[in-house]
């Protein structure tokens, strides 16, 4: 069963695959008012996923999710390389390093300035 | 038969309904406000503080203060203090007290065999638990015996052997209600609780504050409402739980509900979940800023640390809320569940049909001693794009196109720094957690959080003199 990654594109993220082949498989969701890209990801890599990170769940629409921030980064990091959403191999060669990063989110994650 | 019942089969009831009596028959109140009387309960009594029940790592999970909260001023009726060991049976056979009385969870002052040693306590005995150092509550010594926690936490929660009906995977150590008790000390001291220095919530709890007894009275005299829906929360609320509670509320008998009454659980949570001050104030700004009427929703809370048990949970949802002067109560799918241990519409089967491997074989508002409280079972809302609306599942035709709320992929959302649109939170809401995400600096519970609310806890207690015996 394949499951899901959902990459949420705010205004700097869609600067970045504007014009590649990406920016048509841009899904907009909740009447359009918010931009997505969905990464597929099969089964057995969604196991490795959820090993990977302890709080990780698939949830009703079949998407991963309460991954590490410092994973989705990574995951939009590699599409934006690759210009490609086949990119799920590539985040999985990163998982070390991503695992650490998480470590560091447990304590302190900056919270977004606004009024 | 419930009351609706006899209405819809044209029974002899007028087609209204009103505040329904405390499970029971009566609310428990076993606080005394008055310090002479107060001090002259304890004196001589046999010191001991109240501690965590904690993960092996140390995190804590669950405050015994809280339950004791919840029985003494009356949330949990007719519960009045540490279970015995019968109660404890029943409880876990057929979810029913000694007397009969439908109730879902142990609730026992448990302590380790050093303690219990040091204590040298013995049946008759007087207690006097202190909290953060000061006098706290009396407890008359009914038993002392001894449990064995991993059975216990079993036993509460079901397998899938003994509840196939609901229970699809046994529970272990990555559920953290199951954790709760598997976790407690092995000797549980039982009697009844009564508070004796009565603890000042700290801010923002003490706007949400309100007991069963005055909550009734505020329901009946100052908001007005005859019939009132209870909706349960441990989340701040997505546009998902505003559409849930709007629609849930149509319900009622000649017409909808007047009031709805936002409960929400406050205490040791799961990592991951907002923090307690977000979900308060998250829900206090749906009403504050008109998404719904202050005059027709209010926010309160309940002191427990959750134990995540989806149908064993609902039914202390339901004597809270009735307690507190429901009507109805709003079950939707996945109710108070963590994981995939129950069937996700286990809470729905229970208040459908019942569950007789739990003890019920009708809902438990069709039991002897069960409940009155009505529920209300809703199927899902998600976002339509064709309806270009929240849709009720039961209702919208496009369900290929459907997008459903999560609140985990709202989690994620919210992490990663970026506003959700307003058709999926409230900016309001969104700033309460950001207000509480700036105090602890993390948007959710983390071991960090629950230290430094088991250190502080909700509440203050004043200084106390217990004079000598």
């Amino acid at each position: 069963m394949v499951h899901y990654i959902g990459v949420i594109l705010d205004e700097s993220r869609y600067e970045q695959i504007k014009g590649t082949p990406i920016e048509e498989k841009v899904q907009s969701i909740f009447g359009g008012a918010l931009k997505m890209l969905v990464v597929e990801v099969p089964e057995d890599k969604s196991e490795q996923i959820l090993k990977a990170f302890d709080r990780a769940r698939i949830d009703s629409r079949g998407f991963i999710e309460d991954v590490p921030v410092a994973f989705r980064r990574a995951v939009f990091e590699e599409i934006v390389k690759n210009k490609s959403l086949d990119i799920i191999d590539k985040v999985l060669e990163r998982l070390p390093e991503i695992q650490e990063l998480a470590k560091k989110e447990d304590e302190y994650i900056p919270p977004p300035e606004i009024e | 038969m419930s009351v609706l019942r006899m209405i819809l089969k044209g029974g002899e009831l007028m087609p209204k309904l009103n505040i329904p009596p405390p499970h029971g028959g009566e609310l428990v109140n076993r606080v005394i406000e008055k310090r002479d009387y107060a001090e002259s309960m304890a004196a001589g009594a046999i010191e001991f503080d109240l501690k965590p029940t904690t993960l092996p790592d140390g995190t804590p999970i669950r405050h015994v203060y809280r339950e004791i909260m919840s029985v003494c001023y009356g949330f949990f009726s007719p519960v009045e203090g540490s279970m015995t060991s019968a109660d404890l049976e029943g409880v876990l056979k057929e979810r029913r007290l000694e007397n009969g009385w439908v109730f879902p969870y142990p609730i026992l002052l448990d302590v380790s065999d050093e303690d219990l040693k040091a204590l040298d306590v013995k049946e008759g005995d007087r207690l006097l638990l202190k909290l953060k150092g000061q006098p706290f509550a009396v407890m008359d010594v009914e038993e002392i015996y001894k449990i064995n926690p991993e059975e216990v936490a079993t036993r509460t929660f079901g397998t899938p052997e003994d509840n196939p009906e609901v229970v699809r995977e046994p529970f272990n150590e990555k559920h953290p209600g199951y954790m709760i008790y598997k976790m407690m000390n092995s000797n549980v001291i039982a009697g009844k609780w009564t508070i004796i220095n009565p603890p000042k919530f700290r801010e923002p709890y003490d706007r949400f504050w309100l007991p069963p007894a005055e909550c009734r009275t505020v329901i009946k005299y100052v908001k007005k409402w005859r019939t009132c829906i209870a909706h349960q929360t441990r989340n701040v609320p997505h546009t998902g739980h505003e559409a849930l509670m709007k629609n849930a509320a149509y319900t009622g008998d000649i017409e909808p509900c007047h009031g709805i009454l936002v409960n929400a659980i406050i205490g040791a949570k799961r990592r991951g979940d907002y923090p307690n001050e977000a979900i308060l104030e998250g829900h206090e700004a749906v009403n504050k800023y008109g998404y719904i009427k202050p005059s027709r929703h209010m926010v309160t809370f309940t002191l427990w640390d959750m134990r995540y048990g989806n149908p064993i949970e609902s039914l202390l949802h339901g004597i809270i809320r009735q307690n507190m002067g429901c009507t109805h109560h709003m079950f939707g799918r996945d109710h108070a569940a963590v994981g995939e241990y129950y069937d996700k519409y286990a809470t729905q089967i229970l208040w459908s049909k019942g569950i007789p491997s739990f003890g019920f074989e009708a809902p438990p508002n069709e039991v002897e001693k069960g409940l009155k409280i009505i529920p209300q079972n809703m199927a899902e809302f998600w976002y339509c794009p064709v309806c270009g609306e929240i849709a009720y599942s039961e209702n919208c035709g496009h369900v290929d196109k459907k997008q459903k709320f999560s609140g985990s992929f709202l989690r994620g959302m919210v992490a990663e720094g970026v506003m959700p649109p307003k058709v999926v939170m409230r900016p309001e809401v969104y700033k309460a957690i950001v207000k509480w995400w700036k105090v602890f600096n993390y948007p959710f519970v983390n071991k960090k959080y629950l230290e430094n609310l088991n250190a502080n806890l909700e509440v203050n207690l004043e200084p106390m003199e217990i004079p000598k015996a």
